[in-house]
């Protein structure tokens, strides 16, 4: 009896560490951060699912209406771009559009472009592989948007070089230039004094 | 007996060279302006060197292979060849000096991919890209889609007997107005007044949908030459995908069909002529082609259940087929769902419409509405004569501005270029999967170079092997000038070599 009673109690106590378990790994999945290319080569795999992305803000906040979108992209280059020295990676940017409330977006401040590196974001959300909201697009629908850390100007320090390469290059132009119009009135003097 | 080229024969064809070179320094002040306005200093400079060096290389001509002869076939052919390859070449220098490339090959094939209004690219991180360059990359195939060749004719073969020569060598044939350059000049007239109208257009529907309005400005430019020189570049990585936006993407569909039309076909709508829009029969070969495909394609959704609704269907489905038919290559979908999310039956209608593209004579690539035309027409006939009496002589004709009784001549010219066509895809095609591409994604992109439409499953990318590149660009120039020019290209390399000189007397 005794021992019926035990089987019991530790079938119990699996089954509350099993659903503990579950939805802690649960929590533990969606704080996770994600790459961006793992959710678009695994659509199906993720599509409804609680995701969490982190990456740099680039180009524009779009706003419409009450909410806005913005696209968020976590390539290598958004950590380190080409325009402040970043090595090549073999690959174009790899970003996914995130559609929120306005007021998620307004601590974002500076957008990546050539001029700057962006916000860097995390974002909590829901991924769509075909958002019916949306015309099918792919996207995530944010629950929250934190960021980490502030993006900044980059440094374009003159590249003196190619200045002295365009002045070099429009130096020859001048005197080829100078050679072709001393051509051409040789040409119509002598054909003046032919005729 | 093949004869060689004389001196004289390649000084020409280097001046001809000279002056389109010369057109490709002009169009870099205006990415050079752009970039002045938004303060992008090394942009300035690496805009300034391309200048320079087009400027430097068309003097070095001018100063040695001035020739008092006029182009014959044979310069023009060559001429319009050569002259892609050499824009290339110097239209290259600002993409590599702006660091967004890893070798020069990459920035090569990024210009042959905007001149031939392909839209494939090898460029890295977009989304860091200047102003100026943006412009650049977008201008080179709003200027490539009209033809390289017009341009110069436009501003710099002004009373040359031959142009109409390097005219036709650039894959065009329509001849609007009876002197080519007041042709290529009426071409840049629909085409300037298409930009100004889509552009505004384009500039209320990014503003409605909250761009700010100095970026919403350039960006309504950009993707409007994108789209109506059917080249399909977009300012930021994700392509049409980022602008979330069914106004934009209606806007953009419109301009692409309407910039796929063949010019002959504007200037008639233009001049009076409306019911030539019902009666060409480029637009009823392109309606016929369009609905297969979109059968094909929607049979392919059925399969896999997604885009289920008729918005997702039009948005994702439609749109990117259009876009693929029209050989555009605007795309509101990522790369890879071509290959993981359509399967198989739709990625395949996609490749078949892209395969047959869009019309003769317009900035589209691929067989052309016309050659398919010209081809079931004939088709058709063969069929009527077998079931008909002996003695019955039965000829088709088509509508094409006018009407054209098909012959023997037509026939075979409109077969010989689809044979060519099928060929490079084929080799393309071949090359991937020998690459360890998977076959459907090996054909989507060489289909994609070949026909000068530039959506892609994934295969391109700046680290796709760079034999793969080079072909890409071979099939790309190949495609766009329609063979003839490259034959005729090759034939003189052929010449050059194992041809014999004239005896001189």
């Amino acid at each position: 009896m005794n021992r019926g009673k035990k089987f019991v109690k530790v079938l119990f106590l699996l089954l509350v560490l099993s659903i503990l378990f579950s939805s802690l790994s649960q929590v533990v999945f969606a704080e996770e951060t994600i790459p961006i290319n793992r959710l678009i080569s695994n659509m199906k795999e993720y599509d409804g699912k609680e995701v969490t992305i982190e990456g740099e803000v680039v180009g524009d906040i779009m706003i419409r209406g009450q909410s806005a979108w913005i696209t968020v992209n976590d390539d290598p280059y958004s950590r380190i771009s080409l325009e402040e020295g970043g090595s090549f990676k073999g690959l174009s940017n790899i970003g996914i559009g995130v559609w929120a409330q306005k007021e998620q977006v307004d601590d974002i401040k500076v957008l990546g472009g050539y001029k700057n590196k962006g916000d860097i974001v995390i974002v909590r959300g829901v991924f769509h592989r075909a958002c019916h909201e949306h015309g099918g697009d792919t996207d995530i629908h944010a629950i929250s948007i934190e960021v980490r850390k502030q993006g900044y100007p980059f440094r374009h320090p003159i590249q003196w070089w190619k200045l002295l390469l365009a002045i070099s290059f429009s130096l020859v132009s001048a005197l080829l230039w100078a050679k072709l119009r001393m051509k051409k009135k040789a040409a119509i003097s002598s054909s003046g004094k032919g005729a | 007996m093949i004869l060689k080229p004389t001196r004289e024969d390649l000084k020409l064809i280097a001046w001809g060279i000279g002056r389109v070179i010369l057109g490709v320094g002009l169009i870099m002040t205006i990415p050079l302006t752009v970039a002045i306005f938004s303060t992008e200093w090394n942009t300035i400079l690496d805009f300034l060197v391309g200048i320079a060096s087009c400027v430097l290389f068309w003097l070095i001509i001018e100063n040695t292979c001035k020739v008092k002869k006029d182009l014959t076939w044979f310069h023009g052919l060559v001429v319009a060849s050569a002259g892609w390859i050499t824009a290339m070449l110097f239209g290259a220098i600002p993409h590599f000096l702006s660091g967004h490339f890893k070798s020069y090959l990459d920035a090569c094939f990024d210009l042959m991919s905007g001149y031939t209004t392909t839209g494939l690219y090898l460029l890295q991180d977009l989304d860091h890209v200047s102003h100026g360059l943006n412009m650049w990359r977008h201008l080179l195939t709003y200027a490539g889609g009209q033809g390289i060749i017009v341009i110069a004719l436009t501003f710099l073969f002004a009373g040359t007997a031959g142009a109409f020569k390097i005219y036709v060598s650039e894959g065009k044939e329509e001849k609007l107005l009876p002197n080519v350059i007041r042709t290529a000049r009426a071409i840049w007239m629909i085409s300037i007044t298409y930009l100004f109208v889509g552009s505004t257009a384009l500039m209320f529907a990014l503003l409605h949908e909250g761009m700010p309005i100095g970026r919403g400005f350039l960006h309504s430019v950009w993707l409007f030459m994108g789209a109506w020189s059917t080249g399909g570049f977009a300012p930021q990585n994700l392509n049409l995908l980022y602008y979330h936006s069914l106004i934009v993407e209606i806007v953009t569909l419109i301009i692409f069909v309407i910039g796929s039309f063949n010019f002959a076909l504007h200037y008639a709508v233009w001049t009076g002529k409306r019911n030539e829009i019902y009666k060409n029969v480029e637009i009823r070969s392109f309606a016929t082609t369009s609905l297969i495909a979109v059968l094909i394609l929607s049979i392919g959704f059925s399969k896999v259940g997604l885009y289920t609704t008729l918005t997702e269907f039009f948005r994702k489905g439609f749109y990117n087929l259009v876009s693929g038919h029209t050989t555009t290559g605007n795309s509101t979908i990522f790369s890879v769902s071509f290959y993981r999310e359509f399967g198989f039956i739709a990625m395949w209608a996609v490749i078949l419409a892209m395969a047959i593209g869009a019309s003769a004579c317009s900035t589209g690539g691929g067989f052309k509405g016309l050659r398919m035309g010209i081809i079931s027409k004939y088709l058709w006939g063969e069929v009527k004569s077998l079931v008909s009496p002996e003695s019955a002589v039965i000829k088709e004709k088509i509508h094409h501005i006018r009407d054209i009784w098909l012959d023997d001549a037509i026939v075979k010219g409109a077969l010989l270029i689809v044979l060519s066509y099928v060929g490079i895809y084929f080799l393309g095609g071949l090359l991937g999967i020998i690459y360890g591409y998977s076959p459907s994604v090996a054909f989507f992109d060489a289909v994609s170079a070949g026909s000068n439409t530039g959506l892609s499953a994934g295969l391109t990318s700046p680290l796709m092997p760079a034999l793969l590149k080079v072909y890409y660009i071979f099939e790309m120039w190949a495609g766009r000038l329609e063979f003839m020019s490259v034959f005729a290209l090759f034939g003189t390399g052929i010449a050059l070599i194992r041809g014999k000189r004239l005896g001189r007397k």
